[in-house]
């Protein structure tokens, strides 16, 4: 009896995979690191902060602050060595059509002319740790890196305002995270030795 | 310090334009002879010699856009205080002037936090709304933005203004490029609050649905209009999940919800459907001599008038006229048209962002009148109540509803249970193939992000026979429009379970 129901539920999974069959983004960050002077630079890509909903809201003229926090583990999944927080605000230079990234605090560094997968790096490459925070994994102990981001500034997006239910809008809904969940990810790397 | 600055950067902007307002709309295409590129707004020596050199470098030569822009970013990366921008002015003799316009974040904090920022409003437009629908103080606030550097923080207080004076709008803005390189139009865009409307439009019954014991179930509304009026072609392909009848066809639907107040509203909706049955149903027809008959097309014409008493008290009144063409004696048919008049009560509570409850309940009267030409003669009640509570990730709906008919009602008014939303574990088909004329039904449902757990529990009987209530439960994952449900009547006759999935949007 069991059997005939979980053939049942398993073909009609079956049947909705298919109906339902959208291509699924694979997480595809990389990190990497190095020492520039008595700081820690990590470089990475794939960080898809820049996309859907965040590049729409971009691209309507509007900035985002970002809210990164990047955090040194002994271990994957261990605990936490040392901290970096930052934000930074994006916007989206209609005419010349490139991003630009200003990183809060004092001094505040800016840059502009960027393609969205460069505008996403150039955070993670002025996130300020100094090595000295490290101690003894600053010289030859392996150590992960964890990095989570959140986007701050909400934009307002097609359900707070009156729209028909079509597939496309079911689409949408589907493709959209829920409105009280700032858009944002956290991804773990490594291990990683400075000097690598 | 800072007014200098921009007034240099402002300077330095009409020093390299040239006066006729052609040759500034159109930039030089790639491949034009530099003229000269120079830096605009910090000194030469700031930079270092390398980086010098190679903005100089590229007069004489044909103009490259990613050259040019690639040096700007240089010039960034060496001096992180500053955003530049590129401007490309036509020179005579087909000749271009390269200037790189250099501007300090410090003197500006409002570039860092938006790098249009340093662009001229053009034009300011308004979307969603009638300009008229906005006091004329604060329009011309709005047209004062036109000819100044673009302030985000200005225009989003500008924002704020709109939504106080439209409470029942959202507001957002949106930056677009102008029609001339460096200008920007600025688009306030307005979008009704669908909650604060006093009438709403019928919401959409699209859905695809697999029951493992019934089979799939298919409709899709189309709708299109605007916020007042609205047109719905809708589909149904093989739908038997909320009727005893399964049926194809199509149905147009035409709704005003302002008919001069928003208070007013209207609707007809046509629908031309063909109906199958299923063997248990019409056994159980044939079973009961002089009972429903069952029928091949249902033509189905349905006028109504909506008026909203409060915004969460609306009456709706009207009509319900159908043709059925018998299936055993065709071309014969019967007419069921009743009187149609409803009241509904909805109303919704946020506590905050994330906690809110959701109150529903109505009650509707379908009445046979004479004078409608109705053969059949009978009245259904169905009294409705919904619960819903949630906050963060957790939700519990609670949903109830009991219905009755007096007379002889056509198929299609008859009650069912055990589908994709009611009974669920049970087949209908099983519990009353050719539906009943008394009907409880409630159901309890816990949700944790999309983990659904359910209980329900109802019956389904004609008046005078014996009826036996039933219960189910299950689980699945549930989201707002989308479901993969397991389910499991609470008595062995209800057989081993049904999986069900689908959407509704």
């Amino acid at each position: 009896m069991i059997a005939a129901v979980a053939e049942r539920a398993l073909r009609g999974l079956a049947l909705l995979v298919v109906a339902c069959a959208v291509p699924l983004p694979l997480a595809a960050q990389s990190l990497t690191v190095r020492a520039a002077g008595d700081m820690l630079q990590v470089r990475g890509t794939g960080l898809r902060l820049i996309e859907g909903v965040v590049a729409a809201h971009l691209k309507d003229g509007r900035s985002v602050r970002v809210d990164f926090d990047m955090t040194i583990l002994d271990k994957a999944q261990g605990a936490s060595i040392t901290q970096a927080r930052q934000s930074f605000v994006i916007s989206y230079d209609l005419w010349e059509q490139r991003y630009a990234v200003t990183r809060n605090g004092a001094p505040p560094r800016s840059i502009s002319h960027l393609v969205a997968r460069d505008a996403e790096s150039w955070c993670l490459e002025n996130m300020a740790l100094p090595l000295t925070a490290l101690g003894r994994f600053a010289r030859d102990l392996p150590f992960w890196i964890q990095v989570d981001f959140r986007v701050q500034d909400q934009p307002p997006t097609a359900a707070d305002a009156e729209s028909p239910f079509t597939l496309r809008t079911l689409i949408d809904v589907f493709s959209r995270r829920r409105q009280d969940e700032p858009p944002g990810r956290t991804f773990e790397a490594g291990p990683f030795r400075v000097g690598n | 310090m800072r007014t200098l600055s921009l007034t240099l950067l402002l300077l330095s902007v009409l020093a390299v334009t040239p006066p006729p307002a052609r040759a500034q709309d159109v930039e030089p295409p790639d491949g034009t002879r530099v003229e000269s590129a120079e830096v605009s707004g910090i000194p030469d020596a700031q930079l270092s010699p390398g980086l010098r050199r190679d903005i100089d470098a590229i007069a004489g030569k044909p103009l490259t856009r990613p050259d040019v822009t690639q040096l700007a970013r240089r010039i960034e990366e060496e001096r992180p205080e500053v955003v530049v921008a590129v401007r490309i002015v036509a020179r005579p003799g087909d000749e271009a002037r390269v200037v790189f316009l250099v501007a300090r974040i410090s003197d500006d904090a409002s570039l860092g936090s938006n790098i249009n920022a340093r662009y001229t409003v053009e034009s300011v437009e308004i979307e969603g709304l009638k300009e008229h629908e906005i006091s004329a103080a604060l329009r011309d606030r709005l047209q004062a933005l036109v000819g100044t550097r673009l302030d985000p923080d200005a225009a989003d207080k500008l924002v704020e203004e709109l939504k106080a004076e439209r409470p029942s709008y959202n507001v957002w803005r949106r930056i677009e490029r102008g029609t001339r390189r460096g200008q920007i139009r600025v688009v306030f865009k307005f979008a009704e609050i669908e909650e604060l409307r006093w009438l709403h439009f019928t919401p959409s019954r699209s859905k695809f649905v697999y029951h493992s014991d019934q089979g799939w179930s298919g409709l899709h509304d189309i709708p299109m209009g605007n916020r007042d009026h609205r047109v719905t072609i809708g589909f149904a392909l093989d739908d038997n999940d909320t009727l005893v009848e399964e049926y194809s066809g199509f149905r147009v639907r035409f709704e005003s919800r302002r008919l001069g107040t928003e208070r007013v509203g209207a609707s007809l909706e046509a629908s031309w459907l063909n109906n199958n049955w299923r063997s248990p149903t019409l056994a159980a027809l044939d079973a009961v001599p002089g009972g429903a008959e069952p029928y091949r097309h249902r033509l189905t014409v349905e006028p109504a008038v909506s008026v909203a008493l409060t915004r969460h008290l609306r009456a709706r009144g009207g009509a319900s006229l159908s043709s059925l063409e018998s299936l055993r004696h065709s071309p014969d048919s019967q007419m069921a048209s009743a009187v149609t008049g409803s009241l509904a009560y909805s109303q919704r509570w946020r506590q905050d962002r994330r906690t809110s409850q959701d109150v529903e309940a109505s009650y509707e009267l379908r009445t046979s009148a004479d004078g409608l030409g109705s053969d059949l003669s009978y009245r259904r009640h169905l009294g409705h109540a919904r619960y819903q509570f949630e906050s963060r990730h957790n939700r519990i709906i609670a949903d109830v509803f009991v219905g009755g008919i007096t007379g002889q009602a056509p198929l299609f008014e008859r009650f069912t249970l055990g589908d994709s939303s009611t009974l669920r574990g049970w087949n209908k088909f099983d519990i009353a193939p050719a539906g009943g004329d008394r009907v409880f039904h409630q159901s309890v449902e816990y949700r944790f992000h999309g983990f659904a757990l359910f209980l329900d529990a109802g019956s389904v009987w004609d008046d005078g026979a014996t009826h036996e209530l039933r219960a189910s439960t299950g689980f699945g994952f549930h989201l707002d429009h989308v479901f993969l449900t397991a389910a499991f009547p609470l008595d062995a006759r209800g057989g081993g379970g049904t999986f069900m999935m689908g959407v509704r949007f």
